[in-house]
């Protein structure tokens, strides 16, 4: 009796959580393998071979895994710089960084256009050389990808910020007593440290910017990504079993990437250990 | 000629100074212990000598040396850290070897040290495991092997034992004592454990505000505190501040109040500030007329300690602690007499604190 | 030199992430009708703009209408869910716990599509009520993350000590248990107000005559104007992001972004 009384205080949330997250996620996923009530993978033998859809899915995959790599190559040294200064400064770089993190990913691609689009800082930049002024790069996948990193710089160098101020000061401390020089403690201690949080991070980046919608909508202009491939499915062409095959490889790809992360960060861990040792 | 010379060095830290003029001299080979309250500036010492600090005047020299503003990575100091500080991402092989490579020890020799390391500190065939398949006792002797095997110039010991449990702690503090005079490198050593630092230590110096109250042999300490701080630090609950003094011959006599107190000393400093231990004061039942070195009182509370009793005795001059042994104790309420012979009175200096409380 | 060069690139790092911020909030303020950086100009008509006409603040109701809402029901089923998973030992609880974050580990997208298909139309919901479901669901990871963390700090005995001083069970939520996670809960309600507020994923599946959220109706006007409005409102909302940040970090600290 008392061992169910504690579920009495899960039920209300898993009512909400049943009725409005797993029955419509589950029929959707469901929906794709019945056809007039039969089994089938006709929608998705139909879809993968489809050049538009798989080029589609390249697009976004390419897009999402540069803008994880740009994250992570422009976020560690930031955050290596961060954790190493003073307690004040150390709260202003943290608090200028969660701010973009907060702020509508509307407004944060929207000031891109502002920046990319024709008449903006870029383009006239460019004019003042002599160039030609067409060249503008909005509603390209570039401008995709400048967005999207502009969208997870924040969440990686916070995520990295955390990962090395858990390292502790007095395993670098104890490098320097041994003789290692600054870079040595880099590269032999911090880095190989970091590695655990650096994936768990990197797979938030690269979810993340796989299903982005708001970013790859404003920037991208006609060029597709998957999110926005759904979305004109689902409400403009009213292709509801398109949409739902996109919806299911889309949630298929994220499982399977945070799985295939989660996996290979266990196996980093099981070396490195428990970080304070 | 001391191997170990710190001379007015200071560190402030948000424009408090934590140490100030500050000089500290450690003969070859000896073993050195700080102890102090926490806030007392031991650490702070410790790591200004690491280098993990910088002294903003002075000097720190070392063999000869000086290494007032050598960075940290060129001291060749073996520090052993209070949580262990173990690399957890290497094995234990690789984190004794990782001084020998920041000095380019060929691979070879490496590995002899590494195995003599690790035979020393009683880990043999540990070399391949991970710091986290590790004891708490075991992390540590792998600490002190990696701070030794670079044949350190000095070995600095952070509270190395705090996080061990007691047991532990006794058999490892006769051990750190064993490795550091096999090795005869000099050693400070931090801890806030009275007992642990007069068993490992040549010599003590106790610390108080960023100064050295005292520095000595354990034993000299134990005995003769010169502050009232270090008298309160190590267990002198009983302080008499005595009203006057009057020399009879070879033996002076205190006076409080209508109490005479003759007191023997080694050296005369001048000092009207008595104290004396709870052990040393012996308790009787209240009956003839009180003499020269007694005092009469009412016991206020008495506290089974197991081997003995503690008392809490009012007196016309304060209240007075003494711990005695015996069958059938005094009860609170009960007239004794406390006696206190000449030769347990230690006369002290006055510290900016007066007493220690802890 | 190492530190010179860590320096720089973080310098760059800062200048691309709130450089763009910058030349949008300078932007906002010029009198030509398409954006300029510099602005020949200075104006504060766009501000203006947003005012008038019911296009803004009709949206700008609805998002703060349904986040309340959706928040207030988030709070209700999250806060008895993250009261239980830290205080009780029970089977199943690692999976429940996933399950209570999975709304964020699902594509938005997807959700918001799965929403559109079932609630509205298998399930005949009208768009209102739906876009206040689903923002309830979003928010539920946050309030139950929030709180959690907070109620992991806390020493359930100085709730026993009330129980055992004759409070009753629920009594001594009330009064020893919330004033305690007092500031978690408020955290916890303005994160997941953020989260709400900014949601395009969900929201985009739901619009309607009369029904649509404020950045919905910000991606529309984007798609049909350029002039200085979106920017000059988009410096409202950062202003409003930056009170909220400012608060949530008074409440539970900078390490609430740190350490997840």
């Amino acid at each position: 009796m008392k061992q169910y009384g504690k579920y009495l205080f899960l039920l209300p949330g898993l009512l909400v959580l049943t009725l409005f997250m797993i029955i419509p996620i589950a029929g959707t996923i469901l929906s794709t393998f019945f056809d007039a009530g039969s089994f089938t993978l006709a929608g998705y033998m139909q879809y993968l071979q489809d050049p538009y859809f798989l080029n589609i899915l390249w697009v976004t995959l390419r897009t999402s895994l540069l803008t994880t790599l740009i994250c992570i190559l422009l976020a560690f040294p930031a955050a290596y710089y961060i954790s190493k200064c003073r307690p004040r400064m150390k709260m202003i770089l943290l608090l200028l960084s969660i701010f973009p993190l907060l702020t509508s990913p509307v407004v944060r691609s929207f000031s891109w256009m502002v920046i990319l689009g024709k008449g903006g800082i870029i383009d006239n930049t460019m004019a003042l050389f002599g160039s030609d002024t067409s060249i503008s790069i909005l509603y390209t996948p570039t401008a995709i990808l400048i967005g999207l990193v502009h969208l997870f710089l924040p969440l990686s160098i916070i995520t990295l910020v955390g990962v090395m101020e858990n390292i502790g000061d007095d395993v670098v401390e104890a490098a320097k007593s041994l003789g290692a020089s600054a870079s040595t403690t880099f590269w032999h201690i911090l880095l190989p440290l970091s590695v655990p949080g650096l994936m768990t991070g990197s797979i938030l980046v690269f979810v993340g910017s796989f299903t982005a919608y708001t970013t790859p909508a404003l920037l991208g202009g006609r060029e597709s990504v998957i999110s926005t491939f759904l979305y004109q499915n689902a409400v403009t062409l009213n292709d509801w079993q398109l949409a739902s095959v996109v919806a299911t490889i889309m949630i298929v790809l994220s499982f399977v990437v945070i799985g295939i992360m989660n996996w290979l960060a266990g196996k980093v861990a099981v070396r490195g250990g428990n970080i304070r040792g | 000629m001391s191997h170990v010379s710190l001379q007015n060095v200071a560190v402030a830290y948000q424009k408090t100074n934590i140490l100030e003029n500050f000089n500290l001299d450690i003969p070859e080979g000896e073993l050195v212990s700080l102890l102090g309250p926490s806030g007392c500036g031991k650490t702070t010492t410790l790591r200004l000598v690491a280098g993990f600090l910088q002294s903003h005047q002075g000097s720190i020299q070392v063999g000869g040396k000086d290494y007032t503003t050598v960075p940290v990575n060129k001291r060749n100091f073996g520090f052993v850290f209070q949580n262990y500080a173990l690399f957890p991402h290497m094995s234990i092989f690789d984190n004794i070897a990782f001084g020998l490579r920041q000095r380019k020890v060929s691979k070879k020799d490496t590995y002899t040290k590494v195995m003599e390391m690790l035979e020393l500190v009683g880990l043999q065939h540990f070399e391949n495991r991970f710091p986290k398949e590790l004891s708490g006792g075991q992390k540590q002797r792998v600490a002190i092997a990696r701070a030794l095997v670079i044949n350190p110039d000095l070995l600095l010991f952070d509270e190395p034992l705090s996080n061990l449990d007691a047991n532990l702690r006794v058999s490892m503090r006769s051990e750190i004592r064993r490795i550091q005079q096999e090795s005869g490198i000099a050693a400070i050593y931090v801890s806030h454990d009275q007992e642990e630092c007069f068993s490992i230590s040549d010599r003590v110096a106790i610390m108080n505000k960023g100064v050295i109250e005292q520095l000595d042999h354990p034993a000299a300490i134990y005995h003769r505190p010169r502050t009232s701080f270090v008298a309160s630090f190590i267990g002198f609950k009983n302080f008499l501040r005595f009203d006057r003094r009057s020399e009879n011959g070879q033996k002076p006599i205190f006076y409080k109040g209508d109490s005479t107190f003759a007191v023997s000393y080694e050296k005369d400093t001048g000092s009207m500030t008595g104290v004396i231990r709870p052990d040393d004061i012996r308790i009787k039942p209240a009956g003839p007329p009180v003499t020269e070195n007694e005092l009469s009182g009412t016991i206020i509370t008495a506290i089974f300690l197991g081997r003995s009793y503690q008392y809490e005795v009012k007196t016309e001059h304060g209240s007075f602690t003494a711990n005695q042994e015996m069958t059938i104790p005094f009860q609170s309420g009960d007239s004794v007499v406390l006696d206190m012979p000449p030769h347990k009175w230690v006369l002290v200096e006055e510290s900016e604190v007066p007493s220690y409380a802890g | 030199m190492a530190n010179r060069w860590l320096g720089f690139v973080t310098l760059l790092v800062f200048t691309f992430l709130l450089g763009p911020l910058v030349i949008m909030l300078v932007s906002s303020f010029g009198e030509a009708g398409v954006l300029q950086f510099p602005p020949e100009n200075w104006s504060l008509k766009w501000y203006a703009n947003i005012f008038q006409g019911s296009m803004f603040m009709t949206a700008f109701q609805t998002s703060i209408l349904v986040s309340f809402a959706g928040n207030m029901l988030a709070l209700l089923v999250g806060l008895p869910a993250a009261y239980a998973m830290s205080r009780f030992q029970f089977k199943g609880k690692a999976f429940l716990q996933t399950l209570f974050i999975s709304p964020v580990l699902i594509p938005g997208i997807v959700l918001g599509f799965a929403l559109l298909r079932y609630i509205i139309v298998t399930f005949q919901i009208p768009v209102y009520t739906a876009l206040f479901i689903g923002h309830t669901i979003i928010m539920l990871p946050f309030i139950v993350r929030v709180i959690s963390s907070n109620l992991d700090n806390f020493d359930f005995s100085i709730e026993e000590a009330a129980v055992s001083l004759g409070a009753s069970r629920v009594g001594a939520f009330f009064r020893i248990v919330l004033p305690n996670i007092k500031s978690g809960i408020i955290a916890g309600v303005l994160i997941a107000f953020l989260e709400s507020f900014n949601n395009v994923d969900i929201s985009v599946f739901m619009t309607g005559p009369g029904v649509s959220t404020l950045p919905i109706q910000m991606l529309t006007y984007v798609e049909n104007y350029f002039d200085p409005t979106i920017a000059a409102l988009s410096v409202l909302l950062m202003a409003l992001t930056a009170v909220l940040m400012f608060v949530i970090e008074r409440l539970v600290g900078i390490s609430y972004f740190t350490k997840k």
